[in-house]
């Protein structure tokens, strides 16, 4: 009742001793993992997933004196213009045809190529696989996007043409395409 | 009828389980990205169902305009092609022989450039975000083939770098934006083919398709 504690915080049976309260080890970590996870969450929408891929590209070393023996209804001519069309023809005997149009795509251009293998596979058989026996040259007309060589390389892996060859446009094809696909008459 | 009690469990769950996925989770990302190198303009790639990757290339953007821009793999790098622009041509850009070591340190900082090699000496001067802002492009046309005697310094650094005796060439790569005409691309290609390169990649994103889709019969 009157008495004056002398003891300290909370050990007054033993002996006077200062005793610290024992803490529990255990921390609350919840603040932690919000933390970390909000980093991630940083982490994760700053960084650009889509990591670069690259194609492969084999241009022919220049050999003149190097001609291979093609005929020319192997041949299928693509021509890449502006706005995504795609111009294609065949020549006969030597002499071009009238251009058609169409598109990039599973109906477009993909078609259009698939068709010329089968009926090369026809007329001259295969060696390795269908089809490995027709050749698409490629030709870049005037207004043609990067984006369209991309494609019609993507094409040729797609349609597994093994033989194919971006070349340049000759003036004729170009005033061809100018005239809607009809050929020039006297300029064949 | 005597209650039956049920104990009360606590409601707080031990989260040191948690935190460790978290952290390692958060170690993975750091470690695993790389910060995007800083480029003089933004380049949209076309998309392919192309998967190879290159990783160590000398890297030839082309934006939307058909200007070009080259990237050497490394500082170093930089810094040995430099060098060699020096070395090799030096009578076309004698004003690259003797560039003050604090412009040879600029150009190593600089991940990307494009700029006429007349304008460089004068840029270097400049801070290494400032060089990497300009966006004249590299002079590719056949008058002034800048462009080419840079691939040509930096195929020679690689094989002063990393190849001294085998010789693996390192590859080229293309980077061009979707909406570039094909032309300006194109003319890339004549100046590395002119040059015997003859393999080289060309950088897209990656698109799904299926492959080799039924064929329609005729």
């Amino acid at each position: 009742m009157a008495e004056i504690d002398t003891s300290g915080g909370g050990g007054g049976k033993h002996g006077g001793k200062v005793r610290a309260k024992k803490l529990s080890t255990k921390v609350d970590l919840t603040p932690m993992v919000d933390l970390a996870f909000l980093l991630i969450t940083f982490f994760m929408l700053t960084t650009s997933l889509n990591k670069p891929k690259a194609m492969d590209l084999n241009m022919p070393k220049k050999m003149d004196d190097k001609k291979v023996d093609v005929k020319e209804s192997q041949v299928l001519n693509v021509l890449l213009g502006k706005d995504d069309v795609v111009w294609y023809y065949e020549t006969q005997e030597g002499k071009m045809t009238d251009m058609k149009q169409t598109s990039f795509g599973a109906t477009g251009v993909r078609e259009v190529i698939l068709k010329k293998q089968r009926r090369v596979e026809k007329a001259f058989g295969h060696d390795k696989s269908v089809g490995d026996k027709t050749i698409v040259l490629i030709k870049m007309a005037e207004g043609a996007k990067y984006k369209n060589m991309v494609d019609i390389l993507d094409e040729m892996d797609i349609t597994q043409t093994k033989i194919y060859a971006i070349q340049d446009i000759v003036p004729i094809e170009q005033e061809t395409i100018d005239h809607d696909g009809k050929v020039v008459a006297g300029k064949e | 009828m005597p209650k039956v009690k049920i104990p009360r469990k606590s409601t707080s769950v031990d989260m040191t389980a948690m935190c460790d996925v978290s952290f390692l989770l958060l170690t993975f990302f750091i470690l695993t990205s790389k910060f995007k190198p800083t480029e003089p303009v933004a380049i949209d790639l076309p998309n392919s169902r192309s998967e190879i990757t290159v990783t160590d290339a000398i890297k030839i953007s082309v934006d939307k305009n058909g200007k070009a821009y080259i990237n050497y793999p490394s500082a170093a790098f930089r810094l040995h092609a430099l060098a060699k622009m020096g070395e090799i041509y030096k009578d076309k850009y004698p004003y690259l022989v003797n560039l003050t070591d604090k412009q040879k340190a600029v150009f190593g900082q600089v991940e990307t450039f494009g700029c006429d090699a007349r304008a460089l000496p004068d840029l270097l001067t400049k801070k290494p975000d400032e060089v990497s802002k300009i966006t004249t492009g590299i002079p590719m046309d056949s008058a002034d083939n800048q462009l080419g005697d840079w691939i040509m310094a930096g195929r020679y650094a690689d094989v002063d770098l990393n190849h001294p005796s085998a010789r693996t060439a390192i590859r080229i790569a293309i980077k061009g934006d979707k909406t570039t005409d094909v032309k300006a691309v194109q003319q890339v290609i004549k100046t590395l083919t002119e040059r015997d390169i003859h393999t080289f990649n060309l950088i897209t994103t990656l698109a799904g398709a299926s492959k080799r889709e039924a064929a329609p019969e005729n």
